[in-house]
């Protein structure tokens, strides 16, 4: 499975570093190294709701608040 | 605007100008739209077809300096992009019959072609392209050179057979095979293949309350004049509104210390390595060369170490690594979890700042100096092995390690396929994927001869304090040198 959060400057100082980090102690929390990669994306053109994460192609709106509900339904929802 | 005799190298960097002159004043959103306008007011075309063609180019070139896919129709993550409306499409019949056949009775090319392509017409040989399966052997066959080998420049450049065509014969780049090394965008004639940039955001991040420092790459010496010093630049960067700039050469001293350690214990064992600084030869083991991924040294980059030391120092400070590399906004992009370098620029786009900053870089003067000459020289192919070889000297170790030097991403492939194989005689690979070093790289606003002087010039002023000097100056930063 690949995220990407986007770094662009509006997500930046919307949250997207902590984004990152709470997904990435997710990830280890539960074990998900090798079935996730975490990476960086340009700006996805959705400055307005940003954070932007893009899942299987699939962009979400994210804020470091609502991460955690995002890992636990999108996340392991799909993972099954 | 544009106008005259212009070549590539101009409209990519007026653009970033005119992209980076709006960006600094808050007005792109509004007047994006109309800067092809502005830049192409017509009605002369100067190096398209038509003003139509060249403002549409100038559209998705705008794009790219956002950081966007030029292309409507898919947004990929790839770093190197193809601008759709300046690909001329290039005959794709690779071998084509010249002027130069004599029709001569040997008639050899016919003879070394296996398929049958080949027939005589009224005067000269003729290939058919139905038939022909482009393995060349007619043209090699020919005594009077006369058989053209036409393969696409962006195609023949590619080191990892990423490029084919699409049915209207516009480029497309398999992004799962691309390494970002850079050699398509410099080798396309028409200017068809850029990078995305994070020019508008790094500018917006300058434009708002939280520090940005400036990490620029030991390729910088001379890339801004000879008497450019990286005191000057750092009055200029800040100028631009960057709190402070660091010499990535100083972390090039922490990872030739770091690799001289785990290369000894390397050798010990008798495993061999290859180095990790440059991001195309990274990217060509992983995608390429996977099984090889475990010989790869763990010890991160230049750039993320300098990085680490900033965010030590700094802890709330954006990192924006500036250098002549396009690959390294891709090792951005896929380690933005390690917590070093935020951002990635080239040193056109820092140019393209300079300029709609209105900065004279010989206006400002003052000594700095972070990196040893031996950090300073991981720019130069060969570079890192020197730097290692003298931090193991420093630590007073003998050991006698052979190195093998790859100069150029056609060097890294052949050997990585002999270490693939087994067959590599020396004991390491430093692998450069640009030619000559970094020096040479794609984003570089000067390469070649005058880079060079200007380069010698500015080192000259260089002090000869060692590696351990600098990995001892910044011991408080406590960074950890190795991937997780």
């Amino acid at each position: 499975m690949v995220i990407q959060v986007c770094i662009g400057s509006s997500c930046h100082l919307k949250g997207s570093r902590s984004v990152i980090l709470k997904l990435q102690e997710l990830i280890q929390k539960h074990q998900l190294e090798d079935k996730i990669s975490l990476s960086g994306s340009f700006c996805m053109g959705q400055c307005q709701k940003g954070v932007c994460l893009k899942l299987d192609e699939e962009i979400f709106s994210l804020s470091p608040d609502t991460t955690v509900e995002f890992f636990e339904n999108e996340v392991l929802g799909r993972l099954g | 605007m544009l106008q005259g005799n212009i070549d590539i190298g101009t409209i990519k960097n007026e653009v970033l100008y005119e992209v980076a002159k709006l960006a600094f004043q808050g007005e792109l959103e509004e007047k994006k739209d109309q800067l092809p306008f502005e830049m192409i007011p017509g009605p002369q075309a100067n190096f398209r077809c038509c003003i139509y063609k060249e403002r549409e180019i100038i559209r998705q070139r705008i794009l790219l300096a956002q950081g966007k896919s030029p292309s409507s129709k898919k947004d990929d993550k790839n770093i190197v992009q193809v601008i759709s409306s300046a690909c001329e499409e290039c005959p794709i019949t690779r071998f084509v019959v010249t002027d130069n056949c004599q029709k001569c009775m040997g008639k050899r090319c016919q003879n070394a072609c296996n398929f049958k392509a080949i027939t005589m017409s009224r005067d000269r040989a003729y290939i058919d392209p139905s038939k022909c399966k482009e393995c060349g052997k007619c043209a090699q066959a020919c005594p009077y050179n006369a058989i053209a080998d036409l393969m696409r420049p962006c195609k023949r450049s590619c080191p990892v057979d990423a490029i084919s065509m699409d049915e209207n014969g516009i480029v497309i780049i398999d992004e799962d095979k691309c390494i970002s090394c850079g050699n398509c965008i410099r080798n396309c004639p028409f200017g068809a293949i850029s990078d995305r940039s994070f020019l508008v955001d790094v500018i917006n991040l300058l434009r708002s309350d939280i520090p940005v420092y400036a990490m620029v790459a030991p390729a910088v010496e001379g890339q801004f004049g000879a008497q450019v010093s990286t005191g000057i630049l750092a009055e200029g960067i800040k100028e631009l509104g960057f709190d402070g700039m660091f010499e990535v050469a100083l972390g090039a001293d922490f990872v030739a210390a770091s690799e001289s350690e785990e290369w000894y214990e390397a050798y010990q064992e008798g495993k061999k390595m290859t180095t990790s600084c440059c991001p195309a030869f990274v990217n060509m083991i992983r995608k390429h060369f996977p099984e090889l991924t475990k010989n790869i040294s763990t010890t991160i980059s230049p750039m993320q170490a300098t990085a680490k030391v900033v965010k030590a120092l700094h802890p709330d400070a954006i990192t924006v690594f500036i250098g002549p590399c396009i690959a390294k906004k891709s090792e951005v992009l896929d380690h933005i979890t390690e917590g070093g370098t935020d951002y990635a620029l080239t040193f056109d786009e820092l140019n393209a700042m300079f300029r709609a900053k209105e900065i004279e870089l010989s206006s400002f003067g003052q000594n700095m100096q972070q990196g040893s000459i031996f950090g300073k020289n991981f720019a130069v192919a060969g570079g890192v092995t020197a730097s290692v070889l003298q931090a193991l000297k420093e630590k007073g170790i003998q050991a006698d390690i052979h190195v093998k030097g790859c100069n150029g991403a056609a060097e890294c492939k052949k050997a990585l396929m002999l270490l693939k194989a087994g067959k590599l005689p020396e004991d390491f690979l430093e692998g450069m994927s640009c030619e000559g070093g970094c020096v040479n790289g794609p984003g570089a606003v000067l390469s070649g001869r005058q880079a060079q002087l200007n380069r010698a010039n500015v080192l000259k002023s260089v002090d000869d304090r060692a590696i351990y000097d600098t990995v001892h100056s910044y011991e408080d930063c406590n960074i950890t040198m190795h991937r997780k």
